[in-house]
Parts: structure tokens; C-alpha cells; sequence
């Protein structure tokens, strides 16, 4: 599967979820293997600047950790409702884990740097994962039948509303290109203050 | 209108259409280019303006954009605590001078206004106003000028991040009239703003001023439906504007902000006007030194010929006094030319009409100034003198020129006449020597008394009567002197004249040298006229009388005849003297009228006489006159024969001067005469000069010798001898002699012893009226019948 955005470009992080037609992602039964699997701590790097990586994606019940490796002391701020949370990393910190125990997405800013931003996309999808450097993404193993796929970037447009798709899977493996609409990478290159437009 | 206003006014025309026309070109040239100049100026200043009002929003974006990042109140958006809220924006607003702020839903729904408190918000909440702003919101901060109620205001529209968008700002910061005063008065060219707002629907809006006092808009639409894409003169109100509308870059689609620019052409122009000011103080200057130039170059041209025509008049009236009387004929330009030509026509006019001048008043032949010429000129100084002086004119008579004349010829005569008048003005210190006629000077001698005049004149006429040499010539002219003194005897030049001439013609006729005018002798005088036209009454009227005076016939003491003699006994004046009245007839021309009074009254008394018996034989007298009178022998026939008296019982008698005046027509009429019988006798024998050759021609028979020989007979030896002669020669040549003037007894027996024939004289018996006569006849005959 291979994620484009509307000038062609190979999208890297874009969020790839696969549920059984019928099912919901908060469905247990739908969930292939989130019981199967223990809660995991995801770390989040804060690194020149940036939140590293820019889009994680987390099973409920996962916890997060945000370490700074710069020089500077970084922020960590979320007003979402799935988990709000603000803390300042001093160089080197790393924070307590946070547990992330319910599905949706959480972006979280540094309110020194405008620029630094992360999403954590909690899931809890058949199959998830997010699109290498090449906008790829592979689900091996995929029992046949009718799938939804759902697709969410954190640019993507309009914005925060995440495309879905209905497809069948056969037993054969099968190549799908999907391609989305996206808005200016927030991160981008300087400060939003001196943005000129 | 004089030549000379006519050329000032020319030329100052001239100037003033010249000046008018460059003024006119400059002025439309000048704001020609102020136009191009102001729509060049008014489209970079229309671009500044707009790069201006982006800069102005990009600013505000920015503050608003920084606003947005604030981290409180980010956090109460993204915890949805709408009090605050409401007083962050509201607060915040105020920093960047927002008058209202909007939190918008990421769908563009109006989740807070700062226009209405928390809890007061309208029931159904409205949409937001520009829903194409937000577009783009997420690329770029978006700011616009909008139109809201009417006003203008920056809408600025940023994204609120947390840290991915949540909400939008939107907020409104008023753009006022002050506002664009300001940027009116920051912009580097003059000019006046006004923004406009078009919807689309219904006419665009005026949202914004710069400039309260004037009305681009209007002006702008009554001129066009559409704004001015391109500047465009406009008349705004009293005065002239460029016009140039632009679109303002943060328009929306919804909504268009238009800038619309005034640049005052009047301002442009104000420079102009202040030069304008200056050039007409120029032309004015320029008129003025024009105007006199004009003038000074015109009267240089026109007083020359003013002056030229005042001369002319001048000329014309015959003053060529003024040798320089032509003007500027000093000057070497066309007028100089003129002059010259002119001055040069008058001097010849001038000399030619001195010339005439002199030909009029001198004589052709002696070239001395003749009669009338020197009458003007005495004329001129009496006038002059007002008699204050006593003056003389002396006229001089050559009385020898005519005979020279004939001749020698008039060369001579001129000659001589004017040698004699140098010497009179070297001489005499003569005021004025003139030919006054063909033998006569006219002397003026100024302050001169009348003896002063005489002794001058005796002077003068020894010098004019020494012998004059002209070639072989000698001659001598013998002249005679005649004088008029002023004003006794006339203030009048040529009644001073006649009257010296009166005084010549009795000098020579009394054969004087010099004779000064006396008016009791005057024969022009006025109470002889008088007289004279009285004695014509007198001969029709029968007022004379004929007088008569016995002749002695000397052999035998018998009366033989009578002369008769005219007599005239004026009722008012008494007898007037015969000679005075006789010589006023001859002169004035009324003798022959008087003569056939005569031999009528004459001849009547003699046909009396032969009626009564008596042999008497009548004498009378014709004057020299009555000799030119053809008629005469015919109208004493008629006479004769009307009375039946016989020519033998008349006696015509002639004074030898008048038979010797014009000798051929005088013999030829007293032949006449004589062929009627009539005895014609030479009266006044002996003084006149006649040769016996000529009285031997005459048709006479009888002498009468003069009385001046007769009177003194008794005493006087010489007249005794020549009126022996005279009998004796009478006799020989078979006249009869009478004498008369015969006064006393000797002379009558003297008379008798030379054997004259008759006598007549005071002694015998005076003139008588006829009646008398007849009794002394009577008288007569009865003593000779007593005596037996």
C-alpha cells in the first residue's frame, strides 16, 4: 500500500488502519492484536528541535515517554482530552510515562518551539502502522474479506478528518494506492512568527 | 484717430496677442504636463500607497499572529473556557488596536465576539462575514480591508494552534478617517484618499476618507459607472483632480476595496499660477515699456509730420520766416529725407514768391517800386505811427521825361528815372523813393514838417536839375515838386498821394518849382463836387444868366457888339465867380452842356436884338473843350436857324491854348463854324506861344488881345509897344483887333491912336444883364439922335 499526496509525492507518516467490515476499532473482537500483545512504552525522542517521530502510533493502554536529547530545555503540552498533560524536559530528562488508555489522537506542542509538534495516535485497528520514507506500509497475513480502511495524516485535509475506504482482500497479496489531500507540514521550516505569507 | 495712437495701439496689440498666445501655449503645455505628471506621480503614489497598506497589514498580522501564540489563551480555547476567552481576545485585541475579535470554529462558525458579552450572545449565532478569508488561513495569516457597517477595517484571520489548529482569531482593526489622513500626509505626493466598497450589489460605498471636504467618489462615478482603472481628469467639485482607482491586494471575493486617489490639479498647478503672477507683472512691465516705446517710436514718426503740416500751414498762409521752419530735416532717416525735400520746395516757393513779390511791386522798366507797392508800405508805417509824427510825401514831376521819351526811347527814360531816384534816397534821408507814375517819383520823408518838406524839396529838385549824362547824352528834366504832409492833409497813402499830385499838377501849371498842397485849391475837393452837381441844376434849371459887355468900336464910339459872359447867381451862396465855376465845368467834364446853355441863351438875345432892330454882333466863348465836340457846328446851325439869326451876328471866340491844343480837329470845327458865317476870334492873344504860321491856317478874323497887355497901357511902355505890334500885325494878316481889359481913358486913346478896332474893358462899360444892355442901347441911341 502506498500513500500519495495531491502532487504525486510519496507521504511518510500517514496512519494506515484496517478494520473488518462491520467491526468498530474500539471493537475487542476486532482488535487482532491488541489482547495478544502486553502494554508497551513509547518513547519520544526531542531531538534538534523536533519531536521525534512525528506520528506514533500506540495501542490503548500504552504508555509514552518524552526524553530531550538537546541542549535546551524542551516543553511538552497537550490540551487533549484523551490525555492532557504539560511538562518541561530539562536536557537529557526524560518524563514519566504517561499511559495513553484510550484510542484517538493526542497532538502535543512544545510552547518554546512552535515548530516541535508529535502526534500520538492511539488505535486499536486490526492492523495499523504508519507509511515509511517511501509512503509505503505492508499488513501481511491478511484473513480475506471486507476490509474499512481508514487513512489520517497529521496534514491531512479536510483537516483532522480521516478517509475511510471500503475494500475487499482476497488470499492473493495485492498493491493499493491511496491518495490524500494534504495542508503546509506545521512543522516547517522557521518560526510561525515570522511566517510570512 | 491720430497716426500716432493708431501705430501705439498697433503695436501694443501686437504685444499684448503675443504675450496672450505664449501665455496660453505655456499655460496648456504646462498643464498638459502636469496632468501627465500627475497621472505618472499619482500611479507610483497609488502603488506606494497599496505596498504601504500591505506593509500596514502584514504588521497587524503579524501582532495578531503573535497574539494567537499566547499560551493562556490558547490553553482556554483548547479547554473551551469561554469567559476567558472573551476577555483574553478582548484584552488582546486592545494591544494590536482591534476594535473586535473573533474566535471562529475551524468550520467558520462564530464561537465568540468580543461584540457581545458571554451569556449575551444572539440566540442563532451568524456565520462569519467572509467566509473566503479563510481559504487560506492555514498557509499564511490572512488580512484584508473590509467593509463592516458601513467602516473600513483590517480583518485579520490567523489559526490558533494547540498545537495543531483549533480555532481561528479573526480580528477587525478600524481603519478611520484619521487613519488615512495620516497616510495621506506620510505619502510624498499631494494628493486625497478615499477607500470604496463594492459588494457587487448595489452602488460602491464609500467607507473611508482622507479628505472630508471633498467627494472623489462622486466625482468619480458622475463622470463613470466604473471607477477609474486608469487616471482620468476629473471635476471635482470647483477644481480639476486626477482620478486613479486601485483595487486594494487583500480584497476579498465577497467584497472589493477600492483606493481611490485625487491629485488636485489645482495644487499641480499652483506653481504655474505664481509664475503666472510673475509673467504678468512681466507683461505689464512689458506693456508699459512697450506703450512708451510705442509712443516715443510713434510720435518720432508722427510730430515731424505734425510739424511738416503746421508748416505747411504756415507756408500756406505765406510765412516762410523761419529759414529752419521745416523741422527735423537734421535727421537721416525717411523723415529726414522728407523734410529736406520739403524744406528745399519751400525755399523755392519762397523765392519765387519773393520774385513775384518783387515783379508785383516794382517797375519792370527802372526796377523801382512802383505806385501801389509804396502806397502799402506808407500805408504800413502811418499805421505804424499812429500820427504821432508829422511825415511828408513829396512827388516829384519830371516834366521834360515824356519828351525824352518820345525821343530817345523808354531805355533812356528808365535810366534816367532811375539815376534821379538813387540820388533822391542818397540825398534826401528818403524812407522810400517809388516811380509813382510815368514821369513822377514819390518821395517819402518820415518825420518831416511841411516847411522842413519844402526846403527839402527845393534841394532836392537843384540836384535833379543839374544836367544828367547819360552816354553823349545831356540832359536836364527840369522837375517839379508837389507835397502832402501827414496828417494834415491825410492819413490815407494815396489820398496823401493824389494830394502831393494835386500840388505837382498846380506847380506846373503855375510853373512853380515847389508847391505844398493846399486844400481851398484842391479841385477835388469835396464842396467843388458839391458845387458841381449844383451848377448841373443850375444849366437845366435855367439858373444862370448871361451878362453882357459892350465892344467899343473905337473909330466911331458906336457899341458894335457884345461878349456875352455866363454868370451865375447862386440862391444860397451869391454870385459865384465865373472862372471858378467855368474851370469846375471844364473839369469835370460839363462844359459842352454849359456852352450850349450859352449860345442858347446867347443866340436868343441876338434874335431879341434883330428884332428890335439893332446890328449888334454877339460874342461868346467856346472852351477847348467845345473844340473836340464834332457836333457842335451842327447844333449852333440848328440854333441859328431856330431863331432866325444869321451866323454873321455871332462871334465865337477861342483862347489861342485851346485852338492850339488838338489843331486839325479845332481847325476843322471853326472851319464849320466859319462856313456859317460865324466870325471865330483868338481870344487871350499874346500869351500862348502860337506861331503866326499856325494862326494864318485858322479859319479867325479877329485878335483879342490879352488884358494883362491892355490894363497898363497908360503907363507901361513895353505893353504899349506890343500891342502896337500886335495891331499892326493883325492888321496886316486882315484880322480885326479888338482889346481888352481896357480900364481907363488913356489907354483908350492910345488904342485909338494905334488904330485898333474894337474895345471892351471897365472903362466903356461892365458885363449887364441883357435888359440893362437893351437900356444902355437905348440910352446910346437917344443921345446920338440928340446930338444928330
Amino acid at each position: 500500500m502506498q500513500v500519495m499526496d495531491q502532487r504525486g509525492q510519496a507521504v511518510a507518516d500517514a496512519v494506515l488502519t484496517l478494520l473488518p467490515d462491520g467491526a468498530t476499532a474500539s471493537d475487542p473482537d476486532a482488535s487482532a492484536s491488541s489482547s495478544a500483545a502486553s502494554p508497551a512504552t513509547h518513547t519520544i525522542d526531542q531531538r534538534d528541535e523536533r519531536f521525534v517521530p512525528y506520528v506514533e502510533l500506540f495501542r490503548p493502554g500504552d504508555r509514552v515517554v518524552f526524553r530531550n536529547s538537546d541542549n535546551t530545555r524542551h516543553h511538552a503540552y497537550s490540551f487533549a482530552p484523551e490525555a492532557a498533560f504539560e511538562m518541561v524536559l530539562k536536557p537529557g530528562e526524560s518524563s514519566d510515562p504517561i499511559t495513553l488508555p484510550d484510542a484517538g489522537t493526542i497532538a502535543v506542542g512544545c510552547n518554546i518551539h512552535d515548530q516541535m509538534i508529535t502526534y500520538l495516535v492511539v488505535a486499536d485497528a486490526l492492523r495499523q502502522g504508519k507509511t515509511d520514507s517511501r509512503g509505503q506500509w505492508q499488513a501481511d497475513d491478511l484473513p480475506p474479506g471486507h476490509y474499512r480502511l481508514g487513512i489520517w495524516h497529521p496534514q491531512i485535509r479536510p483537516a483532522g478528518k480521516a478517509q475511510t475506504r471500503e475494500l475487499d482482500i482476497g488470499s492473493a497479496s495485492q498493491s493499493l494506492q491511496v491518495r490524500i489531500d494534504l495542508g503546509p507540514d506545521p512543522r516547517g521550516s522557521g518560526d510561525r512568527e515570522r511566517l510570512d505569507y | 484717430m491720430t497716426f500716432r495712437a493708431r501705430l501705439s495701439l498697433f503695436l501694443l496689440a501686437i504685444l499684448v496677442l503675443v504675450q496672450g498666445i505664449t501665455w496660453a501655449m505655456v499655460y496648456s503645455a504646462t498643464r498638459k504636463a502636469s496632468i501627465a505628471e500627475g497621472e505618472r506621480q499619482l500611479s507610483a503614489a497609488a502603488d506606494a500607497f497599496i505596498e504601504q497598506m500591505e506593509d500596514v497589514s502584514s504588521r497587524i498580522a503579524g501582532s495578531v499572529q503573535v497574539l494567537s501564540l499566547d499560551y493562556p489563551l490558547r490553553a482556554a480555547i483548547a479547554q473551551r473556557d469561554e469567559d476567558t476567552i472573551w476577555s483574553a481576545l478582548r484584552n488582546h485585541g486592545r494591544r494590536v488596536g482591534a476594535e473586535r475579535m473573533l474566535l471562529l470554529d475551524l468550520d467558520g462558525s462564530i464561537r465568540t465576539d468580543t461584540a457581545h458579552a458571554p451569556g449575551d450572545e444572539p440566540a442563532v449565532a451568524p456565520g462569519f462575514l467572509f467566509p473566503g478569508l479563510l481559504d487560506d488561513v492555514y498557509d499564511h495569516p490572512v488580512a484584508a480591508v473590509v467593509a463592516i457597517e458601513g467602516r473600513a477595517y483590517w480583518l485579520v484571520v490567523v489559526p490558533v494552534y494547540a498545537p495543531q489548529p483549533v480555532a481561528l482569531i479573526a480580528a477587525g482593526i478600524p481603519i478611520d478617517d484619521k487613519l488615512l489622513q495620516r497616510l495621506q500626509r506620510l505619502s510624498a505626493l499631494p494628493k486625497s484618499i478615499e477607500l470604496v466598497a463594492s459588494t457587487g450589489i448595489g452602488p460602491p460605498q464609500r467607507i473611508a476618507r482622507g479628505d472630508a471636504s471633498l467627494d472623489l467618489l462622486g466625482a468619480a462615478r458622475s463622470q463613470a459607472a466604473a471607477l477609474p482603472a486608469q487616471p482620468a481628469l476629473t471635476q471635482v467639485g470647483e477644481h480639476e483632480f486626477v482620478l486613479l482607482s486601485r483595487p486594494l491586494l487583500q480584497s476579498t471575493s465577497d467584497l472589493t476595496v477600492t483606493a481611490l486617489f485625487g491629485y488636485s490639479l489645482d495644487d499641480a498647478l499652483r506653481p504655474f499660477r505664481e509664475m503666472t503672477a510673475t509673467w504678468a507683472l512681466l507683461v505689464a512691465l512689458g506693456l508699459l515699456l512697450g506703450a512708451i516705446g510705442a509712443w516715443l517710436l510713434a510720435r518720432g514718426v508722427a510730430r515731424p509730420l505734425e510739424s511738416l503740416t503746421a508748416a505747411t500751414a504756415r507756408i500756406e498762409s505765406g510765412d516762410y520766416s523761419a529759414p529752419d521752419g521745416v523741422p527735423e530735416a537734421a535727421r537721416h532717416d525717411e523723415i529726414g529725407r522728407l523734410s529736406h525735400a520739403f524744406q528745399q520746395m519751400s525755399e523755392a516757393i519762397r523765392e519765387r514768391e519773393s520774385r513775384i513779390r518783387h515783379q508785383a511791386e516794382h517797375d519792370a522798366g527802372s526796377g523801382l517800386l512802383n505806385r501801389p507797392a509804396a502806397l502799402r508800405r506808407i500805408d504800413q508805417q502811418l499805421s505804424d505811427q499812429r500820427g504821432s509824427t508829422t511825415d511828408a510825401l513829396l512827388m516829384i514831376g519830371l516834366t521834360r521825361l515824356p519828351d525824352i521819351v518820345k525821343t530817345f526811347g523808354h531805355a533812356v527814360g528808365d535810366r534816367l528815372m532811375q539815376a534821379s531816384a538813387a540820388k533822391l534816397q542818397h540825398d534826401a534821408n528818403a524812407v522810400l523813393v517809388a516811380r509813382a507814375g510815368d514821369s513822377r517819383l514819390l518821395l517819402w520823408l518820415d518825420n518831416c514838417s511841411r516847411d522842413g518838406a519844402i526846403q527839402q524839396a527845393f534841394r532836392l529838385r537843384e540836384q535833379l536839375s543839374e544836367v544828367i549824362h547819360d552816354g553823349d547824352l545831356r540832359l536836364s528834366l527840369d522837375p517839379a515838386v508837389g507835397i502832402a504832409v501827414a496828417p494834415d492833409q491825410g492819413s490815407d497813402a494815396s489820398v496823401l498821394a493824389q494830394r502831393a499830385e494835386v500840388a505837382l499838377f498846380e506847380a506846373s501849371a503855375l510853373d512853380e518849382p515847389v508847391r505844398a498842397y493846399d486844400p481851398a485849391r484842391d479841385p477835388n475837393r469835396p464842396e467843388r463836387l458839391q458845387l458841381m452837381s449844383e451848377l448841373g441844376v443850375a444849366i437845366d434849371g435855367d439858373g444862370l444868366a448871361l451878362h453882357y459887355q459892350p465892344k467899343l468900336l473905337i473909330g466911331t464910339g458906336r457899341v458894335a457888339g457884345a461878349e456875352g459872359l455866363v454868370r451865375w447867381p447862386h440862391p444860397l451862396r451869391g454870385p459865384i465867380p465865373p472862372d471858378q465855376f467855368v474851370l469846375l465845368a471844364e473839369e469835370t467834364g460839363n462844359i459842352r452842356r454849359l456852352t450850349r446853355w450859352v449860345l442858347a441863351a446867347g443866340i436868343a438875345e441876338a434874335r431879341r436884338w434883330k428884332e428890335a432892330g439893332r446890328k449888334l454882333k454877339l460874342a461868346l466863348n467856346l472852351s477847348v473843350r467845345d473844340l473836340e465836340d464834332r457836333e457842335l457846328p451842327r447844333h449852333v446851325a440848328n440854333l441859328l436857324a431856330a431863331h432866325q439869326v444869321g451866323g454873321d451876328a455871332l462871334t465865337l471866340e477861342v483862347t489861342e491854348s485851346a485852338a492850339m491844343r488838338h489843331p486839325d480837329n479845332a481847325i476843322g470845327i471853326m472851319r464849320q463854324l466859319a462856313d456859317l458865317g460865324i466870325t471865330i476870334a483868338i481870344d487871350d492873344f499874346g500869351v500862348g506861344q502860337s506861331s503866326l504860321t499856325y494862326l494864318r491856317r485858322l479859319p479867325a478874323r479877329e485878335l483879342k488881345i490879352d488884358q494883362s497887355f491892355v490894363r497898363r497901357l497908360a503907363e507901361n511902355m513895353e505893353d504899349r509897344t506890343i500891342v502896337r505890334s500886335i495891331v499892326e500885325l493883325g492888321h496886316r494878316l486882315g484880322f480885326t483887333v479888338t482889346a481888352e481889359g481896357v480900364e481907363d481913358r488913356p489907354s483908350l486913346d492910345f488904342l485909338a491912336d494905334v488904330g485898333c478896332d474894337l474895345a471892351q474893358g471897365y472903362f466903356i462899360a461892365k458885363p449887364m444883364p441883357g435888359d440893362a444892355f437893351a437900356a444902355l442901347l437905348d440910352d446910346v441911341g437917344r443921345a446920338e439922335k440928340a446930338d444928330g
